[in-house]
């Protein structure tokens, strides 16, 4: 538990909070807050993945069929239903969970990992082709426009208005999300849940043993996890306003958030979250180099997986471990 | 359906499944020794498909001295590939889910480098055989036959290697149990790369069959990946002949699914086969013997 979540992760976490939420009011650049909106979208996004990937230990490779599913449904049933994105989200998140629990099912017979890792990526490449193919409802890869951003909120005399343009509404948005999903997560897996989940990770008979019902639990994390991902696919969707099957579901999103969640640290609670912070803005300094984006992010995969396979946040611990210890040396003479 | 249009489905899905073949069969080679999955065989593809482009149509070799010189680049690669990124990794404790990242990470830096390099556009390389054949009603470009009687030819020659000679007990012997063949003098490490190079030259084959159908290009490895993988668990994860089998298997269900739905659908209909196999046999559709 405390190489997962480190030793104060509430404390963390309100940290991170209070850091987020001066940001709307300090008059940035829009296109900062733009990026930093891309980054705590793709944070959850991260988090939602290292659910299954790192903390349940299933090696799934197709989460990014979630965050399109979440982001497609959002999309077209506020587009075509006229329903607001407020409620859609939800919906999104809840659809996601379904399919969660739709892959979960011939996963659960399979223990082999690389079995896993094809089937669900073959998953991810059904999804995207089906929103590809069904060009009469999604455009497919034309791109799916006229997503409504999220309805304005009125406080008082001042208007709230979402979407791409909208920089300081949107940031408070996926600000809002980014908190309000990891501190769920905190409170769910920081108690018998989580430890079931780590026990099914590292000894799998043994947990099954003590009677943990493995296919319960399986399909649990699994909708879990599909619906985070979901639903921050449904509020990339509302903020971007476009959407095509390969921008959300293709290799390249595969590609991106893997290597978020390896620079970060599979299996650590707030290892994705800095790994998303650290490729969103490498990414976007890149931006006027776009070929090399991809390339940075293969090598930066090769590298964590060979000099630090914790990512960033496994580094931390064992630096104030040898504090620590020094300190007690220095107590001990 | 007429008579020679069923025919036609058959050689067609008979063409596309040897391609599925070469490639599943060589991503089973190398999981049946060493339960490695390895995320950078469709760039092993792509880079034997540059490795033609330039010897037979920049250089302008004669096509089977360039097929011959590719598949040896081709066979090294694989071997370094092997030899600098997968073996130092055997030695960890997770090194399952560490060669499955480490190998996509190589398979992405691979297709961006080659985007950079050569550049996004899709390469043409001429027939290497011309004409027609006519059998029957039915017209197919020798092209497309050679792939099928190649493709048979080559995984005939590895089967060969494999079940008849001393490299092939020797690569067997590892396949079932690596430490133990450690312990009777085999070299395990060295046969772990010397399946790795088999593995690239039938990728290489695949890809230099193809480069005239398919034209070359930075992605032209990653779209094969995906139904090798597929092939490789239909087939029973490390099986060669079951990949094999497996790999005709689904170039049939993909040339019979355009004559129920559009070809646009025939790769869901593959995947759900996939899925539906999954859930229904674990341990795939010819699990047998290993190796």
């Amino acid at each position: 538990m405390l190489e997962v979540f480190g030793r104060r992760p509430y404390l963390v976490l309100l940290v991170m909070a209070l850091l987020l939420a001066p940001v709307p009011l300090l008059q940035l650049n829009d296109y900062i807050l733009h990026v930093l909106t891309l980054f705590l979208i793709f944070a959850v996004f991260a988090t939602g993945w290292n659910l299954t990937l790192g903390i349940l230990g299933l090696k799934t490779l197709g989460h990014h069929a979630f965050f399109a599913v979440g982001a497609y449904a959002s999309a077209m049933v506020s587009h075509y239903f006229g329903v607001s994105p407020w409620i859609t989200i939800w919906l999104a998140a809840l659809i996601a969970a379904l399919t969660g629990l739709l892959i979960g099912f011939p996963i659960l017979r399979i223990r082999s990992m690389p079995h896993v890792a094809i089937v669900t990526l073959a998953f991810a490449e059904i999804v995207r082709l089906v929103f590809a193919n069904l060009k009469e409802i999604t455009r497919g890869e034309l791109g799916f426009w006229g997503i409504p951003p999220f309805d304005p909120i009125q406080i008082g005399e001042t208007t709230i208005r979402f979407g791409l343009g909208n920089a300081a509404g949107s940031f408070a948005v996926a600000a809002i999300m980014f908190v309000g999903v990891h501190l769920a997560l905190l409170l769910l897996l920081r108690g018998r849940c989580g430890l079931t989940f780590l026990a099914i990770r590292d000894a799998e008979a043994a947990a099954e043993s003590l009677g943990v019902r493995l296919a319960a639990w399986k399909l649990f994390a699994f909708a879990i996890s599909a619906a985070v991902v979901g639903l921050s696919g449904a509020v990339y969707a509302h903020y971007v306003l476009i959407l095509t099957p390969t921008s959300v579901a293709g290799p390249e999103m595969l590609i991106s958030l893997l290597a978020m969640i390896i620079v970060g640290g599979v299996g650590r609670f707030f290892g994705p979250i800095y790994g998303a912070l650290l490729l969103t803005v490498t990414s976007e300094l890149l931006r006027d180099f776009g070929d090399f984006r991809m390339l940075l992010y293969g090598a930066l995969i090769i590298v964590f997986v060979f000099a630090a396979p914790a990512g960033i946040a496994g580094l931390k611990p064992r630096f104030s471990r040898k504090e620590t210890e020094t300190r007690k040396t220095v107590e001990a003479v | 359906m007429s008579a020679t249009q069923f025919i036609e489905l058959i050689i067609n899905g008979l063409i596309t499944g040897s391609i599925y073949a070469l490639v599943g069969s060589g991503i089973a080679l190398v999981y049946g020794t060493t339960r490695v999955l390895n995320f950078a065989h469709g760039e092993l593809m792509m880079l034997a498909g540059y490795g033609v482009l330039l010897f037979a149509v920049t250089l302008g070799w004669p096509v089977l001295l360039a097929a011959l010189a590719t598949i040896l680049i081709v066979m090294l690669l694989g071997a370094v590939i092997q030899r600098v990124t997968i073996a130092p990794l055997l030695k960890r404790e997770d090194w399952a889910f560490n060669v499955v990242a480490a190998t996509i990470g190589l398979s992405i830096f691979l297709q961006s480098a080659a985007q950079l390099i050569w550049g996004e556009q899709f390469q043409g390389v001429p027939y290497f055989f011309n004409g027609v054949a006519v059998i029957g009603e039915v017209r197919m470009p020798w092209q497309r036959i050679a792939i099928f009687l190649v493709a048979l030819g080559v995984m005939g020659l590895c089967a060969l290697v494999l079940y008849r000679t001393r490299l092939g007990r020797i690569i067997r012997a590892t396949a079932q149990d690596a430490e133990a063949a450690l312990a009777v003098g085999i070299p395990s490490g060295l046969v772990h790369t010397a399946v790795f190079a088999i593995s690239a030259a039938l990728a290489g084959t695949g890809a230099i069959l193809l480069s005239p159908l398919v034209t070359v290009s930075p992605w032209m490895g990653a779209s094969y990946l995906l139904k090798g993988f597929a092939v490789v668990i239909l087939g029973g994860l490390g099986s060669f002949g079951g990949a094999v089998a497996a790999g005709f298997l689904l170039g049939l269900i993909e040339s019979f699914s355009v004559a129920f739905v559009s070809t646009e659908w025939s790769n869901v209909v593959a995947f759900l086969f996939l899925i539906a196999v999954i859930w229904a046999r674990p341990e795939g559709l010819f699990a047998g013997r290993g190796a």
